[in-house]
């Protein structure tokens, strides 16, 4: 145990910090801790691969990362979004003339707050919950995971410029959702 | 100019990915200034960013694992190391 190179040492070590990157992206205690399970033994296993360039806990976070987006890549597949078409739905918030059809407003609240809320978590996850497969795959990884965007083109094995318009896409349609589901609505009800 | 919410939206959803060239922040710029809807649509998308990051950095800073979590997970090492 006192070997610093074993899961359970790592586990002492790096296991609050490992598991609070899990839950911030997971936002599931059940979910984070097997990320963090996996994590450990897929660390474990190929410890032979670690070079030392980096410190284990870089390392480890690194392939936490990597089980994350597996995980969300399996669970959006899951769903079986595919009749959710991917067609374009930007055009549908623009007139012919390109002008908005409906005009957005201002949001008042303050990200502060917002983030700390339950309620908006609730409706901000039903929201992306209802992106079609391939917009929701690439906003979770960009925007809640928060990779980078060579990353999000690697896993996803896509162009960037795909990418920016799958993000286009997906953040204007949440943008309507939240506006619908919580701006306009009203905080406390 | 000819679809320039459109395309406004669209620089601002894109200036959240990669650095706008200086010819697109110029036209962004322009048009943000005499657009009041796109205006708050970009301010809209940047607090939704906003809020992500704030999520992922701030929401979780205080938890850490139970003593039961931890039995759990020593447990499940030991069996998956040792099999």
């Amino acid at each position: 145990m006192n070997n610093p190179d074993n899961p359970h040492a790592w586990l002492k070590e790096h296991g609050d910090y490992l598991y609070r990157y899990a839950m911030s992206r997971l936002h599931n205690e059940e979910l984070a801790q097997d990320m963090l399970q996996e994590t450990l033994l897929a660390g474990w296993k190929g410890y032979d691969k670690f070079a030392g360039q980096s410190s284990i806990r870089t390392w480890l976070v690194g392939i936490l990362k990597h089980k994350i987006i597996d995980y969300i890549r399996r669970e959006i597949r899951g769903r079986n979004l595919k009749d959710a078409v991917e067609s374009d739905p930007t055009s549908a918030f623009f007139n012919a003339n390109g002008s908005w059809s409906e005009a957005p407003n201002a949001w008042k609240e303050n990200p502060e707050d917002l983030c700390k809320n339950e309620q908006f978590h609730k409706t901000l996850e039903l929201c992306i919950s209802r992106l079609p497969e391939k917009q929701q795959l690439v906003f979770r990884m960009r925007d809640i995971v928060g990779e980078d965007t060579p990353t999000v083109c690697k896993c996803c094995d896509i162009t960037s410029t795909h990418l920016h318009v799958l993000l286009h896409r997906a953040r204007l349609t949440l943008r309507k959702c939240l506006n619908m589901h919580w701006f306009e609505k009203g905080t406390d009800s | 100019m000819k679809h320039a919410c459109h395309y406004a939206s669209r620089l601002a959803s894109d200036s959240l990915d990669r650095p706008l060239t200086l010819w697109e922040r110029i036209r962004l710029k322009l048009h943000l200034s005499i657009c009041n809807n796109c205006k708050n649509c970009d301010n809209n998308l940047k607090l939704m960013r906003q809020i992500n990051e704030l999520m992922r950095i701030n929401d979780y800073g205080h938890i850490r694992l139970s003593e039961q979590q931890l039995k759990h997970l020593h447990q499940a090492l030991d069996s998956d190391t040792k099999a």
